[in-house]
Order: C-alpha cells, then sequence, then structure tokens
C-alpha cells in the first residue's frame, strides 16, 4: 500500500436507484490523487449514497469506479484499499482503543502491530487511552480514534461520513483544523461528506455542491463562492440577495439591468443566465457582506460607478463582529446586507431611509429560469 | 410522628427487603430441611438436626440417575434450541425472506399456547409416527419450547446492534466470515448467553411436557413429583439446595468479573 500511488478516484457515469427513486443521477467525478474534496449537500442528495459506492458498501447501478488505474466497482469492501470514517465513528464496543486501531492491521495478517498502533494513537494525541473501551471516551475523543483506525492501514483514499456531526460547534471546529493537519502531513486523498457548508469551505481545496442526486456545481470554495452558477449554489453556500432584473443593454464589458425603478450594472462574463440578449429576464445576486449601506442623507458621498438602490431598514441585529440588516426596497421586499462594526452609523435603525451600494464587479448574473428559493431551506433543522 | 417520617423515608429499602424476603423465604426453608432428620416418610415437620443426607446424597434410589439424565438432557438441549434459535434470530432481524412474518409470528406461539395442549399434542405426534418415547423425544420438545425464548433473547439484541460496525469491520478488511466471529458474535454474546441460561433453566426443571412424552424415562422433576405421592426424601432438598448455591455462586462471580473488568479500564 503506497499512499503516493493511485490515491485519485475516478467515478464514470455512476448511479444509483432503489425501486423508483433515484438517489444518485448519472455522475462524473474525479478528485485527484492527494487532495481534500468535499461533497456538500443537505440531506438526502445523495452525496453519502456516492461515497458508499467508493467505499463498495454500496452497488452502484450503473458506472464504473476507479482508483488510480484500478476498477474496483465490482469488488467488496473487504478488498478495496479505501478507508471510511463512519457517522458516528462505528466503534467496536467489545473492543478497546487499542484493537479497535488495530483491527484493520489484524485483518491483512500484520504480525507485529504495536509500533503502528502507538504511533498511530500518538498522532491523534491519545497515547494514554490505549485501554479504554469507546464509550469511555468523550466525543471528540472518539472521533480521532475513528480517524486513526482508518488511517493506519494507509489507504488510497480515506473516506469521511459526516465525521464531525456529532461534535458540538466548538470542537467541530478545532477537528476541522486537526483533521486538515492530518491530512497535509500524511498526503491521504480525503473524500469528506457534509451538509455544513463552513466545513467544507474550510477543509477542502475542491467541493462539488450535491442537490437531488446531482453535482450542481465543482470548484474552489472562493471559486464556488464568488461565482455560483445556480440559485441553489448562491443560497445554499452562505447567503445571497438575488434580485429580479431585465436586461437593458451593453456597456463596455457590462450589462446594465433595470431592477424595479432603479438601474444595475453587471459584468458580462460573470452572468450564467442562457442568453444576455436585450429584454431577458435574469437574477443579479449579491452577496450581503459586499454591500455597503448609507443613510439616505449621505447619497452625495457615493461614488457614481457603484450599483445603488434605495430602501428602508427593516430589522437588525447586532452579533458581534457584525452587524445584519434586513432593507425592503421596491425591486426586493428583504435584501440582506451585513455591516462590519468598524465605526457605527447609529442613524441606522429600523424604519430608517438608507441608499445600498456595492461595486458593480462584485454583482452575479444567474439564469431567471431557476427557483429563485432553492437551497434556502433550515439545513440544521432537516438533520 | 417520628415513626411515620421514619418510614417515609426508608419506603424503598423496606419495599426492597419484603421483596427480597418473599422471594428468599422459600429457598430458606428448603435450605433448612435439608438438614432435618424426619422420622417418617415426608420432610414437612422439623425434627433433628442432621448432616446425613448432605454426606450421601445419592442416598436415595434412582435419584442420582433422573438427576445426571435432567442435566444431559438440559444441556443438549441448550446447545440445540441457541444455536438453531440464534441463527433464527439473525434470520428474521437481518433479512427479508418470504414466510417471514409467519415465522415471526409461530415462534411466539409455544409461549402462547397453554404448557399442557403441547404436551399432549407432541405425544400424539410421536405416538403416530411411531417413535419410542424417551431421552429423544424429550430431548426435542425441549429444543422445541426453548426455541421460541432463545429467538426472543438474540432477537432484541441483534435488532439494537448497529450494522454500520459490520459495515465499518468490512471497510476494514475483515471477510464476511472475520465480520461474523470478531464483529457479530461477541456484539450478539449477551443475547446469546441470557437465551441460552433460559433454556437451560427451563429444560431443566419442565415437567408437564416431559410427562407426557417421557415414556418410561424418568427425569429429575418427574421423579420429584413420584415420591412427592409416596414420602419425600431429605436428598432432594439437598439437590435442590446445591442448585440454588450454584446459580448464585455463578451470579456472583459474573458480577465480580464484570466490575474488576470496569476497574482495569
Amino acid at each position: 500500500m503506497n499512499a503516493s500511488s493511485g490515491g485519485e478516484v475516478r467515478l464514470t457515469g455512476i448511479s444509483k436507484t432503489y425501486g423508483s427513486f433515484t438517489a444518485v443521477h448519472p455522475l462524473d467525478l474525479t478528485v485527484p490523487q492527494g487532495s481534500f474534496f468535499a461533497l456538500l449537500g443537505a440531506s438526502g442528495c445523495g452525496k453519502t449514497t456516492t461515497l458508499r459506492m467508493i467505499a463498495g458498501l454500496e452497488r452502484p447501478t450503473s458506472g464504473t469506479v476507479l482508483l488510480g488505474d484500478k476498477e474496483v466497482t465490482g469488488l467488496p469492501p473487504y478488498k478495496r484499499p479505501v478507508n471510511t470514517v463512519f457517522q458516528n465513528y462505528a466503534l467496536f464496543p467489545h473492543l478497546d482503543i487499542y484493537e479497535n486501531v488495530a483491527f484493520g492491521l489484524r485483518r491483512r495478517g500484520v504480525k507485529s502491530v504495536k509500533k503502528q498502533v502507538d504511533e498511530m494513537l500518538e498522532l491523534v494525541q491519545l497515547g494514554g487511552f490505549a485501554r479504554r473501551k469507546p464509550q469511555q471516551l468523550s466525543g471528540g475523543q472518539q472521533q480521532r480514534v475513528a480517524v486513526a483506525r482508518a488511517l493506519i492501514n494507509h489507504p488510497q483514499v480515506l473516506l469521511l461520513d459526516e465525521p464531525l456531526g456529532a461534535l458540538d460547534l466548538k470542537l467541530r471546529r478545532q477537528m476541522q483544523l486537526e483533521l486538515k493537519r492530518i491530512q497535509t502531513e500524511v498526503g491521504i486523498t480525503f473524500v469528506h461528506v457534509t451538509h455544513d457548508q463552513e466545513e467544507a469551505m474550510t477543509m477542502a481545496d475542491t467541493v462539488a455542491v450535491m442537490n437531488a442526486g446531482r453535482v450542481e456545481q465543482l470548484g474552489a470554495p472562493a471559486d464556488l463562492y464568488e461565482n455560483p452558477a445556480s440559485t441553489f449554489v448562491a443560497n445554499f453556500l452562505g447567503q445571497s440577495n438575488l434580485i429580479e432584473a431585465e436586461i437593458t443593454g451593453k456597456s463596455g464589458g457590462d450589462l446594465l439591468l433595470k431592477v424595479g425603478d432603479g438601474r444595475l450594472a453587471l459584468p458580462a462574463e460573470r452572468c450564467s443566465a442562457r442568453s444576455t440578449e436585450v429584454g431577458t429576464r435574469v437574477l443579479a445576486g449579491v452577496r450581503p457582506e459586499k454591500i455597503t449601506l448609507a443613510h439616505a442623507d449621505d447619497t452625495d458621498a457615493i461614488d457614481d460607478g457603484r450599483n445603488r438602490m434605495n430602501g428602508t431598514i427593516v430589522d437588525s441585529s447586532f452579533i458581534g463582529v457584525s452587524t445584519q440588516y434586513v432593507v425592503s426596497t421596491p425591486a426586493c421586499p428583504e435584501l440582506a446586507v451585513f455591516e462590519q462594526n468598524v465605526e457605527r452609523d447609529h442613524r441606522l435603525i429600523p424604519g430608517a431611509p438608507v441608499v445600498l451600494h456595492w461595486n458593480p464587479a462584485h454583482t452575479f448574473g444567474l439564469d431567471a429560469g431557476q427557483d429563485i428559493e432553492a437551497g434556502t431551506a433550515d439545513l440544521e433543522a432537516d438533520q | 410522628m417520628p415513626v411515620v417520617n421514619w418510614i417515609r423515608r426508608h419506603l424503598v429499602v423496606i419495599a426492597g427487603a419484603l421483596a427480597l424476603a418473599y422471594l428468599i423465604l422459600p429457598n430458606v426453608v428448603v435450605m433448612v430441611f435439608s438438614f432435618n432428620n424426619p422420622t417418617g416418610r415426608f420432610n414437612y415437620e422439623w425434627q433433628a438436626f442432621s448432616t446425613d443426607a448432605w454426606t450421601n446424597p445419592c442416598g436415595v434410589a434412582d435419584m442420582c440417575d433422573s438427576l445426571s439424565l435432567s442435566l444431559q438432557i438440559a444441556v443438549y438441549a441448550t446447545v440445540g434450541a441457541t444455536v438453531l434459535g440464534a441463527m433464527i434470530a439473525f434470520a428474521l432481524a437481518r433479512y427479508r425472506f418470504r414466510g417471514k412474518g409467519a415465522t415471526n409470528m409461530l415462534i411466539f406461539l409455544p409461549m402462547a399456547m397453554p404448557e399442557v395442549v403441547m404436551a399432549a399434542s407432541l405425544g400424539t405426534l410421536f405416538l403416530n409416527m411411531r417413535i419410542p418415547f424417551g431421552f429423544w423425544t424429550i430431548l426435542i420438545a425441549h429444543i422445541m419450547f426453548c426455541l421460541s425464548f432463545v429467538v426472543t433473547a438474540v432477537k432484541a439484541r441483534v435488532m439494537s446492534m448497529d450494522p454500520r460496525l459490520e459495515q465499518a469491520a468490512q471497510d476494514l478488511y475483515a471477510t464476511p466470515a472475520q465480520t461474523f466471529f470478531r464483529v457479530t458474535l461477541p456484539l450478539a454474546a449477551p443475547g446469546i448467553a441470557s437465551g441460552a441460561l433460559l433454556a437451560f433453566a427451563l429444560s431443566f426443571d419442565d415437567f408437564i411436557i416431559t410427562n407426557f412424552n417421557a415414556g418410561s424415562t424418568v427425569t429429575f422433576p418427574m421423579f420429584v413429583w413420584g415420591s412427592a405421592q409416596r414420602g419425600t426424601p431429605v436428598q432432594i432438598n439437598v439437590i435442590g439446595t446445591a442448585m440454588f448455591v450454584v446459580a448464585v455462586l455463578c451470579v456472583l462471580v459474573g458480577q465480580v468479573l464484570g466490575s474488576k473488568r470496569k476497574a482495569r479500564a
């Protein structure tokens, strides 16, 4: 088992149906060797099924799974050079931590496991816990045992199925960094399934956003965030303001949009709508933190080149680093605006007339023929 | 009212002590009377202290033969019912197959049916199949009625087991056979053990079904029943006391081992 070869995962036309329900639509995906790859989506989007097909725990209805150059589609899980960190860890309750970690080595007939097990327990900082039973450990410790138990086998690919889902927020943040550190240290390909978009963006080099059995968009976290290609990605990854607009013309590299009774500029290359002809309806998007909020009395101080909209503050909530405003405008009843709490303008209270303005380069355009609400559902609630 | 207050404070202890007394008292009587030296044929009245019965436990004709027969049948019936019952339980808990619903329901029948009805119908069956009554008919009958208890105990355990543990074993290079012996079986062991203990106890002291299917063979419960008509030898109390002590010792050893394992970990 050499971690430096064959760590690439290639899925070709892979799909899974249960009776009449299609969990995963035919899907092509390549995970490069040594990368940290995240499959992100709400529960039931097919991300776990995809992971289980790589592990061999689920047999694909169609398509092939390749690890490096080797096809493993028909191989049972115990013959694949792949290990999984399960949701809720699935540690063997009748074995102590040492034997849990040694399990894979022993099954492959490795004779002297002590040195490797001790080293692995050191790596995950559980040196003194070898003889404890799993249920005597805290959630975070169990999670580390699950990682150690998988990594000790030097798999070509490590699969992580919502490994941090059972931990509280603070511990989760800590473990995210920990996992990232381990991945950098061992250089193994990680495929990580999660419903937590922040987790995916913190840890992964590449994120595939899945929705209803399909990959909606794939790319580096910053790229996905700045240039969402669908309303689902725009709403699921962070928060977006999507405003219904109509193309009225072009000026240089920008499309000119009519929004209610106002005008916006949108860089043409950031518009993923099918057509950019005059008269086409599109959705203009902008992230809440890109917007600056000014009181209506200060309108004259705003630069001419900026996109601007008039509105009234409906609600404001102070959350420490920033204040989150909900602003009602003629074109859109609820726009979210996040302002850093650097110099707070005390006139910005609910009811105050304001001007929203932002750099036109931060505007993105989406095809109007999709559900504007896609991906906005409360994700914690359906877990 | 200090008395009322005292009772109020110790109500749980009092209730516990009463329940324990209710359970233990019959055993204490059996134990005490195993040291009796009765004058007549019946061991129902205290006469004088004696250890005669303890120094000569097999002094009564045929009793130890019936005891060893009962123990043999109980061991075989336990092994048979546990192996078969565990397999049925795994099938019912883990797989889908034709007739699963019917099996699930029928397995409860021996528990629900009046024992005497089952005993009589089994007897009729053996008679019509011309199988001679004796050791084998008793064993077959015992395995049959122990089965449902084993299935119930093991099934409850298997249902509560996380299937992901077996998947994790497979993911960690365990073949299906290794997965079963290294993970599935150890996890199901408490259920299997409690099913086996139940089977042993039920088989050892069964009287009704055995009586209908034994022919001229005599098991220990049948011996006790038979002798109760003519007179009860003190040795019966000796066997009873011995069984009680062995059972209590087993439980104690289990407890000590369990707490030791916990302390070590």
